[in-house]
């Protein structure tokens, strides 16, 4: 059990009941729990301080509104007390030698300064603190100090310094009365023996900016649909309330632009991210649903609207019906920024009836498509795969063995294979599980 | 502890963020719950369930010598079970938690009525507060897990399930209705997105299946008789063309019995023209030789696909879902056939290639100058005959121009729907349906595989329409459900079943008669005999405890007595000692 204060020998742990799962968002999770569950030791190694991923950012999900906190916390708790999943936060694969049901695995554990043994999560240190710097996990629409964690849900729930920005005043060091905090602590690389690995690193969102037409990077209110998730969320940088970053109002129409960096060959990314129609419909929804009567018109521009899973074509008939959300299929053109309130006005085109559109919001989102998060090439570099054309981890038989790579031993899940949405990722989770818990049994044989 | 111990009671309002707090005054709730009898501690928290909210309640539970824990959060659906390990870490039995729903039963119901709606809340808090005092203290139970797994359905899903659970070293019986493996897939041609040979995929999962000796293959055959509860269920399977049965004990099944396309009746001119069918025959025959028409033998130079055929239709049961493969089927499909026709057309509603390389095999039919129109979604095509012609009649809606084509055959890309015998599946493994049909999984979002039935795993399109991959995909995964549990060889069970007082029994039968799942028989080592409750078998409904007419029946953990004082206190709110503001 990963709980502050053991000391796992990691060096000695035996590869024939060892996995690795590389990732800490919903996909690894999964596939740690479901290993570790069977009786298996697992190393879940994740990069950033906390487990939890992307989902731990969003606020609500479709097709059933269901808030992600709300469900994910558990799932947080579950890895974080498992006796038998060993957590690495803020640490990295840097390497990998040997073969199926025989890996020794590189790993770096970043100085996080804190000792995890000692802190308690207290947060007597943050007010101490003297350096305020933007905090990530908010879209960078809030502010952390340098000793931080990004969520109050933060698992496990230790801080982090973050070395570029600590001034080493020592404030902290003093005020922390468990003496849990070491400014010299140093990265550290070790050596971990596992028989089986799940690739589980996830993606990141394709950079808007990218079209300088749409506006983002440009514009104040014009944002991104991550920005607009931290944007509603009650633990939040705005606690939830729905704000222009212009001014700080309340924007009473709110335009969605979906697409934003897919299915677009002209800037690499040919595919469809899957998910984007479906967090456009529901953050449509969810404009209207927060602010019932002050928003009067939300509008969703797309392509074609891809509601394919379970309940999503259900929940995108609600979506028009129930919410009034209109939905526009025309790719917007271009937009500006009117100077002297600062909203958006929308060039497109109403590709059903041939209507030219300048629309005016108040507020306009971009719908930003998944990209292979970066590093994913190295990582898989460092295994022996070749990511694909779409920089994803390649699968041969997708029919029947869809998260089996090309190394034996070697396992994807979630959407380090390609996007996927949050129950299709948590089933590769588990499958991946399945395939990395066979090659344990049997001691490197699939 | 024991139950003659005092009371102590703490109570622990949660904000849930703005989920609660932006419609109930929680802090009010909170301060009042501190004057309601035997409380000794309330307070309101930002995230009770995150881990600092969990350490509140261990580190008050010593602070206060709480013997009684109430959480007013969210429905217990989700975090029971998280609230339940809080407190037995903290020393105290599971059954001494209670949980109040102010999420689903307050805020989210009454969100425009934040006054009442914090009244509501105070008198849950109350009511539970009432209750909690009367909690006892039940013995957790755990039962064994059979090392062998049912898996329902022998198509690419329970194949793929099927080899998992066996290499992994567990029994598997996989029964299959046909007599062939396979399922639909030994139907089709190629498939996307690699476009490997569909029989190529099966003989590779079939060819694993048979090589692993804990694998016991039943082809013709049906499950008729299923029993028991989890670890533990007594299965009967019977073959179909010789009569015999089979009987079974397995740990955990998986129901993986896929669906059928959809047969479209009544739609486009089906079944007037010979030259009109579904993708599904079209495969077929593609599978089996070339694609010919069924009028003349020929192959056909004007080919025309149509989407979304009974799919996609609001307010039409059944068929309001969007079934997920067909718009990459069709894709694929045009593509093929547009190396030997002349035209091949498109008409869609949404072009939904959502896939790993789904958009490129949409790319390659454009480039091959497959036509592709998109049709209204409230303005489909029409199709009539004429002198055995077909005639197309549509608006393209891009160019707002009225079409007509007339293709020497028609494809209509059909719906995913349950298959026959999906009612009767359900009966035997009590599983429950969504709109579309399909099964229901335990959660929508992170819990797809499982299902309200412990033990039982749900996978590929018999819990939704999908293709292969994802298919394979959850195969997997529900096979790891499976072999977790099999790989623990014990799991816990709850306690809150119904308990029979021997001297109060009349021996009616009333009970027996009562109870849904079979679970309480007449017990023949006394006499007269008196009812007795298998206590793995009962889901604690109450059921029994309603219909008894001595009283002889306790329901666990929801006593007359328990609810009793839920009413009372709801009826006569408590003097509040110290007045509240």
């Amino acid at each position: 059990m990963t709980v502050a204060g053991d000391k796992v020998d990691y060096a000695s742990m035996r590869p024939t009941e060892t996995a690795l799962v590389i990732g800490g968002g919903v996909a690894g999770m999964q596939a740690a729990l479901d290993i570790a569950d069977q009786g298996f030791q697992v190393v879940l190694v994740e990069k950033t301080p906390s487990i939890g991923g992307v989902m731990a950012m969003l606020d609500k999900t479709f097709p059933t509104l269901d808030c992600s906190a709300c469900i994910l916390t558990p799932r947080l708790s579950e890895v974080s007390r498992h006796p038998n999943i060993n957590l690495l936060t803020y640490s990295e694969v840097t390497g990998i030698t040997g073969e199926a049901g025989d890996f020794r695995v590189k790993v770096l554990k970043k100085a996080r300064k804190v000792l995890e043994d000692k802190c308690s999560g207290c947060g007597e240190c943050v007010p101490h603190c003297p350096v305020q710097v933007k905090n990530e996990f908010d879209q960078n629409l809030g502010y952390r100090k340098a000793i931080y964690i990004g969520f109050p849900q933060n698992t496990p729930l230790v801080y982090t310094i973050d070395e570029e920005n600590c001034i080493k005043c020592e404030l902290c060091v003093k005020s922390c009365d468990r003496e849990a905090i070491d400014l010299t602590m140093e990265d550290e690389e070790i050596e971990i023996p596992v028989g089986a690995v799940v690739i589980a690193t996830g993606y990141e969102l394709f950079d808007v900016s990218q079209y300088h037409r749409l506006g983002y990077g440009r514009f104040k209110n014009v944002i991104n649909a991550l920005e607009y998730e931290r944007l509603i969320n009650a633990s939040g940088p705005t606690s939830g309330n729905l704000m222009r970053l212009s001014d700080g109002k309340i924007p009473k129409s709110i335009g969605f632009v979906q697409c934003v960096g897919a299915r677009d060959v002209q800037k690499g990314v040919p595919y469809c991210s899957r998910v984007c129609c479906m967090y456009g419909i529901k953050n449509a929804a969810m404009a209207k649903e927060l602010r019932h009567d002050d928003v009067k018109n939300v509008t969703v521009y797309y392509a074609d609207i891809r509601a394919y899973g379970k309940g999503f074509e259900e929940f995108y008939n609600m979506a028009k019906e129930r919410f009034g959300i209109k939905f526009i299929r025309g790719r917007v053109g271009e937009v500006e920024e009117i100077p002297k309130n600062k909203n958006i006005r929308v060039w497109a085109e109403n590709t059903e009836t041939g209507d030219f559109l300048k629309n005016e919001h108040e507020l306009l989102v971009l719908c930003p498509g998944i990209l292979p998060p970066k590093g994913l090439k190295e990582l898989a570099g460092n295994f022996g795969i070749e990511v694909s054309v779409d920089g994803f981890i390649p699968i041969q038989y997708p029919a029947s063995n869809p998260v089996d790579t090309a190394i034996p031993g070697v396992f994807v899940a979630g959407c380090a294979e390609a996007p996927k949405d949050i129950p299709d990722s948590v089933a590769a989770g588990s499958a991946a599980a399945m395939r990395a818990s066979i090659v344990l049994a049997r001691g490197g044989e699939l | 502890m024991a139950s003659d111990e005092e009371p102590r009671i703490g109570v622990f309002v949660c904000h849930c963020g703005h989920n609660i707090a932006g419609t109930v005054d929680v802090e009010r709730v909170a301060r009042n719950a501190q004057h309601f009898p035997n409380v000794e501690h309330s307070s309101d928290f930002m995230f009770m369930c995150s881990d600092s909210g969990q350490e509140l309640i261990k580190d008050m539970i010593q602070l206060n010598k709480l013997n009684r824990v109430i959480v007013a959060s969210c429905s217990p659906r989700m975090h029971e079970p998280t609230f339940r390990r809080v407190v037995e870490e903290a020393g105290l039995n599971r059954y001494l938690f209670e949980q109040v729903n102010l999420r689903e039963h307050c805020s989210w119901c009454h969100a425009r009525e934040p006054e009442k709606a914090t009244t509501k809340a105070e008198d849950l808090v109350r009511m539970a507060v009432a209750r909690a005092a009367l909690l006892e203290p039940l013995e957790v139970k755990t039962v064994e897990v059979t090392p062998h797994a049912l898996v329902v359905g022998g198509g690419i899903t329970g194949l793929r399930a099927a080899v998992d659970i066996g290499s992994r070293g567990f029994k598997v019986t996989l029964v299959e209705k046909e007599s062939e493996l396979g399922g639909h897939l030994r139907h089709l041609s190629t498939i996307y997105p690699n476009k490997e040979r569909a029989v190529d995929v099966i003989d590779r999962m079939l060819i694993a299946a048979k090589a692993i000796e804990g694998i016991e293959l039943m082809t013709d055959s049906v499950v008729v008789d299923f029993d028991g509860h989890i670890g533990n269920f007594e299965i009967q399977v019977k073959n179909m063309k010789t009569g015999k049965t089979a009987k079974r004990t397995v740990g955990t099944v998986i129901v993986a019995t896929g669906f059928e396309p959809f047969e479209p009746n009544g739609y486009y001119e089906y079944g007037n023209n010979p030259n009109i069918i579904t993708l599904a025959e079209y495969e077929t025959m593609r599978s089996t030789g070339s694609v010919l028409r069924i009028s003349d033998g020929r192959p056909p130079k004007q080919v025309m696909f149509i989407g979304c055929v009974g799919s996609r239709e609001e307010g039409v049961k059944g068929h309001e879902h969007c079934s997920r493969y067909c718009c990459t089927a069709m894709t694929k499909a045009s593509s093929d056939i547009k190396d030997e026709a002349d035209e091949v057309m498109v008409l869609y509603d949404d072009l939904r290639t959502f896939g790993r390389g789904h958009e490129e095999i949409h790319r390659e039919a454009r480039q091959k100058h497959v036509m592709f129109s998109k049709f209204a979604h409230s303005k489909k095509p029409t199709v009539s005959i004429k002198d055995e012609k077909i005639i197309v009649k549509w608006k393209d809606v891009l160019s707002g121009t009225y079409c007509e084509f007339e293709p020497d055959m028609l494809i209509l890309a059909t719906a995913m729907v349950p298959p026959q015998g999906t009612d009767e599946v359900a009966k035997l493994f009590s599983l429950t349906r969504s709109g579309d049909g399909f099964f229901n999984e335990e959660h929508i979002k992170l819990a797809p595989l499982t299902t309200h039935t412990a033990g039982i795993m749900i996978a590929g399109t018999a819990q939704s329409a999908k293709d292969a991959t994802d298919s394979t995909t959850q195969a997997s995964g529900a096979a790891a459900k499976a072999t977790s549990l099999m790989a623990r060889k014990n799991v816990e069970i709850e306690s809150t079943v119904s308990w029979v007082d021997d001297t109060l029994c009349s021996s009616c039968h009333t009970c027996v008669q009562a109870c849904p799942y079979g679970a309480i028989e007449m017990s023949t080592t006394k006499d007269p005999p008196v009812a007795f409750v298998t206590e793995a078998k009962c889901h604690g409904c109450g059921t029994c405890a309603a219909a008894c007419p001595s009283h002889a029946i306790t329901m666990r953990h929801s006593t007359d007595q328990q609810i009793m004082s839920m009413v009372e206190a709801f009826l006569i709110p408590p003097t509040i000692k110290g007045g509240s503001e």
